[in-house]
């Protein structure tokens, strides 16, 4: 027999975490999971148990003492597993959240969810960019902080936004040598506009200038409106070749340089919402390019287009980290209000108290959105050789013949070339694909939206062959309506 | 590389205690709380796993669970992601192995 919950917060990050306690505190059955071992997310990802730490910083304090909180009220933890599915269950008027993982239920049923899955770096194809040692920022930054082992000894790090600088001034500090940190967008005199609602982000701004001085104590050339434009080597990278962009992001040919000797190219173009779950119950979604893509349509309360789902955090559209926690706070409200656990009135007050704090933190997302959008152009830096589908391993030019041949939307180009079809289940290539329809495509006047986006069918993530036929047997019936 | 010196945005860590694990038949160095890329990158080993149509070496990328780049062989399991697995005493890990997915 399954258990069933009130609530069901899929994510353990800031967002999932505060949605969890706000609904908990207020009496509603709530169990949160997570696919790492603990708490946390990626933002505030604790050292691994058995590493000691002789001094801590203030984000893994706020990070431990939210999960102090989380721990201390009698919420159901399911860490360490993955959500593979989650199904509509019409006789009970709630959903079922399948699960894997070595100590997790293989079901449990909620009556409301929040979805609070987080991001992950949009990812720029150029050529070399399978290559050993092309790594995201985020797997920098996992790396070093949380594993405190440096990627390589000699690094190129590029893309966009204020994450090369925190990877570039951790690096430095780990004694890595940074060759260069290419920030593709043309900043100036664009960020000048922004200059009020910068003033309300103080603490942020002065983080930004102790990675900016670390960078200075490096001697390390910060250039804007450059990427890298091919990363090469045999067996792992040698060398990486950067170039001038332009504002629209397509490459100024004749600006190449050749970097020797890096090691490690480190990628951090944005980041791009992780919306599978949202996408494979039905949940309405919308373009939104300075929120990262593709975001489900939300209330001001979170919920989505479905009645009793929620999305909180980076997962529903990136903002940054206390706006995740604040969102996860409102939709952890409103999850208590519908199932009549608090009044409108208390709800409102739960609002009320963090409602200014939600609207700045959303001005300074907006902004971060609109400066360090990875441009349109960059696909460009493909060649017809390049892999765009890296499970699959289909280049650019095959997804040009499938357009040419007539394919217009990212599922067409799918059935055609099985791109987005491998184990990462399309999470890498969507926005590459996209983007190579919106190029191929510019008379047309292709969009992002008109790409559309491929559709999310469960597993959600690949599991161990046996894993579903055995769980199918052992599923009583309300597992059978589901998966209808 | 392991990262031993101390600084402001990366104070000194002790690691867990030393774990006896294997790379593709050699022992390799390891410790508790380690995840298998960590370990594998600080012995320089970079090439994680081969595609299979191509034969291209592939190694870490997304770092967090999401690309199934960094799939290699844990006991005989095959496709384990490196990056979110942690090290274990005597583990056998083997890289570019045939994948059956």
């Amino acid at each position: 027999m399954s258990e069933f919950y009130d609530l069901v917060v899929i994510g353990a990050g800031p967002a999932g975490m505060e949605a969890a306690i706000t609904a908990a505190e207020n009496g509603v059955k709530t169990a949160i999971i997570d696919s790492n071992p603990g708490a946390g997310g990626q933002y505030y990802k604790p050292l691994p148990g058995a590493f000691q730490v002789s001094k801590k910083g203030q984000t893994e304090r706020n990070g431990e003492f939210l999960t102090r909180i989380l721990e201390g009220l009698p919420v159901t933890r399911i860490y360490d597993t993955l959500t593979w599915g989650i199904f509509k269950e019409e006789d009970r008027d709630g959903w079922l959240v399948t699960l894997y993982g070595p100590a997790a239920p293989k079901q449990i049923h909620a009556r409301t969810l929040v979805l609070a899955n987080g991001a992950y770096d949009s990812p720029v194809a150029f050529p070399g960019w399978t290559l050993p040692g092309v790594i995201t920022c985020g797997a920098s930054l996992i790396l070093v902080k949380n594993q405190r082992t440096a990627p390589g000894k000699r690094v190129l790090i590029t893309g966009t936004g204020p994450l090369l600088l925190s990877a570039a001034a951790h690096l430095i500090d780990a004694g890595v040598e940074v060759a260069a940190v290419c920030e593709a967008s043309h900043l100036f005199p664009r960020a000048l506009r922004y200059g009020f609602t910068m003033l309300g982000h103080l603490p942020r701004l002065f983080e930004g200038a102790g990675y900016t001085r670390a960078l200075l104590r490096g001697r390390t050339p910060y250039k804007t409106g450059w990427s890298i434009v091919e990363a090469r080597g045999k067996e792992q990278v040698e060398s990486a070749v950067i170039g001038k962009v332009d504002k629209d992001g397509y490459p100024v040919p004749g600006t190449e340089q050749v970097l020797e000797n890096i090691d490690t190219v480190i990628c951090g173009y944005g980041l791009t919402p992780n919306t599978g779950l949202a996408r494979m119950i039905g949940c309405k979604m919308e373009y939104r390019q300075e929120k990262g893509g593709w975001v489900p349509v939300r209330d001001q309360t979170m919920q989505t287009s479905l009645q009793g789902v929620y999305a909180a955090g980076d997962g529903a559209g990136i903002a940054g980290a206390e706006n995740a926690r604040l969102e996860g706070r409102v939709a952890g409200a409103a999850a208590a209000l519908q199932l009549d656990y608090i009044t409108e009135k208390r709800a409102g007050e739960i609002y009320g108290q963090i409602k200014r704090e939600l609207m700045n933190q959303r001005r300074f997302g907006e902004l971060l959105g609109d400066l360090f959008t990875a441009k349109p152009g960059l696909i460009s830096l493909a060649k017809d050789d390049t892999i765009i589908c890296r499970c699959e391993e289909i280049t650019l030019g095959e997804i040009k013949t499938a357009i040419a041949e007539g394919a217009r939307t990212i599922g067409e180009v799918k059935m055609v070339t099985r791109v987005g079809m491998g184990n990462c289940q399309g999470r890498i290539c969507e926005r590459l694909v996209a983007g190579a329809i919106v190029q191929a495509l510019a008379q047309e006047k292709a969009t992002f939206e008109s790409a559309g986006a491929y559709s999310i069918r469960p597993p959600l993530h690949p599991l161990p062959v046996g894993f579903l036929a055995e769980a199918g047997e052992e599923q009583s019936d309300d597992y059978a309506k589901g998966v209808e | 590389m392991r990262i031993k010196r101390s600084s402001s945005l990366l104070p000194e860590v002790r690691r867990g205690k030393p774990v006896n694990i294997n790379v593709d038949g050699k022992p390799v160095e390891a410790y508790e709380g380690e995840t298998v890329a960590a370990a594998l990158l600080s012995a320089g080993i970079h090439t994680f796993r081969l595609t299979q149509k191509h034969q291209h070496l592939r190694g870490l990328y997304c770092g967090m669970g999401i690309c199934y780049e960094c799939l290699v062989t844990v006991n005989g399991v095959h496709a384990v992601r490196a990056c979110v697995t942690q090290v274990a005493e005597g583990m056998q890990i083997e890289t570019c192995k045939e994948l059956e997915l």
